[in-house]
């Protein structure tokens, strides 16, 4: 694809973010920041949440100034100590890159039994990518993973980063934030569809955890679908291979699979591994020609700008996404509805098992209040 | 009371800016006046032959050790009162020595009650505008005035000339070119017809004397060592036309080629 010139002026996810993340899917137990105090603060304290330590050498003035080798290598120590790691991760910041640190001498200094890999990586990338592509990169190197799962992360992630250009917040200058349309009216309008009798695509394309959110409207839907007798109406498709990506991608997978079981949800079609949502859209595009494409609606949950309308023409589509700039290119792209979660992501950290979407909620409450009215009626 | 005077002397490294700055400093504090040279470089070395050869502590060598930073640790008294600042710098190779002089330049500011008093503070930054700490003295609006150190030789001159550039760039006028000598031919010739045609003056021309590099041997400046050399009576001139200078100029850099020509 053709590199669109445009220059976006709305910020952006950041690649020591992306990098830190990363570092996460590979099982690290510490991630060291080596930078300020307050580089990267708030999905520092996310990543808590989700079983790692984040630290920082907090570079102060006189870091800047001096640089910060010692401090890095002695901090290096002092969480070797602390938390007894079987594996560390470094993350430059835009701070220490400027003034030239790196990262490998002080690594050395600190002689360290554990591994650890080396991200030298700054926010001044225009695709947060960048961060994922350098921390694989650094893992390759260390071992900890091969270089066919290198090279399958990076077809990955040149098309997310095609995905956000073609229809995602790296598609304008500017995208105003928007907290899309009532979760309400909406829950209202799939209720009465299933009620009647229209045909029904759930399609989860979920980007790794935040799977463990969308799949509650997966399952709300199927839930209210059966409480109408309509469950044989219902298709669903989601992105849960659990043999496909890093350690922890799997295991995310893994777990919201047992879960559908549990709850009695059949997955149709399993379109994918958790870290394939930007290659999904190809898949379902595929499917949908071959056996659904006679259906009423879809409801797409995740990454939905990853899907190709080609193929839902002929139906009325419901997104949900948890990206408050997704709102308008998702109406451009033709969605009728397109419903946010707003804070998903922070609510998916640290999880092992679906948690509830106020979508699905505000969807079980409507169908119990419309049920129970049509109960007195009777 | 007359202006307070705060230059900046630029000039390609090596082409003898401390000398020039230590001298100059000298030479105005034996008129009376009350002067302060701030070295910018982080060598630290425009102020030793104030001090008799002896370093002080810089700036940022307070600031590492985490010392709550008083006025009396940086500002050290030289020949006949001049106060003498160094902002140092990390060791080479390691951390930024830009943001080395925009950290300290703050904290002169903040510490340094004296330097209101001052008639003269001298600006002996680093030979070239690398990035934007090597302009905080002017950018934080504590240079008024910039002058340019070259000898007749090319390379020098192309230096002065894109210096020029550069403080067009940063929106500063240039106030005089001196010409510190190597000796090579028509030199004074050469430095003039650049100082005019760039649209500023020579303000002097220092010959090249044994007796300068004799005297920054000894650790000391030639109008403490030996104040009745000819060289002596040039830095003297120079001080006298830097305090009443009131001209300066917006410098027009010279084509390549032009400046090729001039020294051929």
């Amino acid at each position: 694809m053709a590199e669109k010139d445009i220059s976006i002026i709305h910020p952006r996810p950041s690649s020591i973010v992306a990098a830190l993340y990363t570092l996460r899917d590979l099982n690290v137990d510490v991630a060291i920041l080596h930078g300020p105090p307050g580089c990267s603060f708030k999905h520092a304290r996310l990543l808590e949440e989700d079983g790692i330590h984040v630290v920082t050498t907090a570079l102060d003035e006189n870091g800047f100034v001096f640089g910060g080798r010692d401090e890095l290598s002695s901090l290096l120590t002092k969480v070797n100590e602390m938390f007894n790691p079987k594996l560390i991760g470094v993350v430059g910041t835009c701070a220490s890159m400027i003034i030239g640190e790196e990262l490998r001498e002080p690594v050395q200094d600190a002689k360290l039994d554990v591994p650890v890999i080396e991200v030298e990586v700054h926010a001044g990338y225009p695709n947060n990518t960048k961060g994922v592509l350098i921390a694989l990169e650094s893992a390759c190197d260390a071992g900890i993973i091969d270089s066919d799962e290198l090279e399958r992360q990076k077809i990955l992630l040149e098309e997310a980063t095609n995905v956000e250009k073609r229809h995602g917040a790296a598609s304008r200058e500017y995208l105003t934030p928007s907290r899309g349309d009532l979760k309400y009216k909406v829950a209202e309008k799939v209720i009465n569809y299933l009620k009647e009798g229209k045909r029904c695509l759930t399609i989860m394309n979920a980007k790794k955890e935040t799977g463990y959110m969308f799949a509650d409207i997966t399952v709300a839907i199927n839930e209210v679908a059966a409480q109408l007798g309509m469950e044989e109406n219902v298709i669903n498709m989601a992105n849960v291979d659990d043999t496909l990506g890093l350690p922890r991608v799997r295991h995310h997978a893994r777990s919201i699979m047992e879960d559908f079981k549990e709850k009695g949800i059949t997955i149709h079609e399993n379109i994918g591994g958790m870290d394939e949502y930007p290659i999904a859209g190809e898949k379902v595009s595929e499917l949908i020609a071959e056996k659904y494409s006679d259906f009423d609606f879809a409801v797409i949950t995740g990454v939905p700008h990853a899907i190709p309308m080609d193929n839902l023409a002929g139906m009325e589509v419901i997104s949900v996404t948890n990206g408050p700039r997704q709102v308008i290119p998702l109406k451009e792209m033709g969605h009728t509805n397109v419903i946010v979660e707003i804070d998903l992501h922070p609510k998916t950290l640290g999880v092992t098992h679906i948690v509830e979407s106020e979508f699905g909620a505000t969807m079980r409450e409507v169908a119990k209040d419309i049920l129970d009215a049509e109960q007195e009626a009777a | 009371m007359m202006a307070q005077k705060r230059i900046a002397i630029y000039g390609k490294g090596g082409i003898g800016k401390s000398s020039t700055a230590s001298n100059v400093a000298a030479a105005c504090a034996d008129e009376g006046y009350k002067v302060m040279i701030i070295g910018c470089d982080p060598k630290s070395d425009s102020s030793i032959t104030l001090l008799g050869g002896k370093r002080i502590p810089t700036i940022l060598d307070l600031l590492r050790q985490k010392i709550d930073v008083k006025e009396e640790d940086i500002v050290h008294e030289g020949y006949k009162g001049v106060k003498c600042v160094e902002v140092g710098g990390p060791e080479p190779g390691i951390g930024c020595a830009g943001r080395g002089i925009i950290v300290a330049i703050q904290k002169l500011k903040q510490m340094c009650k004296s330097i209101d008093d001052m008639d003269l503070i001298i600006y002996d930054v680093p030979g070239d505008i690398v990035c934007g700490g090597f302009v905080a003295p002017i950018r934080k609006g504590l240079v008024n005035q910039a002058y340019i150190l070259t000898s007749g030789e090319y390379m020098p001159l192309y230096a002065a000339n894109n210096i020029c550039r550069g403080l067009a760039k940063i929106d500063t006028q240039l106030s005089g070119i001196i010409c510190n000598s190597r000796s090579v031919t028509r030199e004074e010739d050469i430095v003039r017809k650049f100082s005019g045609e760039i649209g500023s003056k020579l303000m002097a021309f220092i010959p090249k004397e044994q007796i300068v590099q004799d005297c920054e041997r000894d650790g000391f400046s030639v109008l403490e060592k030996a104040p009745d050399s000819p060289v002596a009576g040039v830095y003297r001139e120079l001080a006298h036309a830097i305090m009443s200078n009131e001209d300066s100029v917006m410098p027009e850099a010279l084509e390549d080629e032009r400046l090729r020509e001039l020294t051929r």
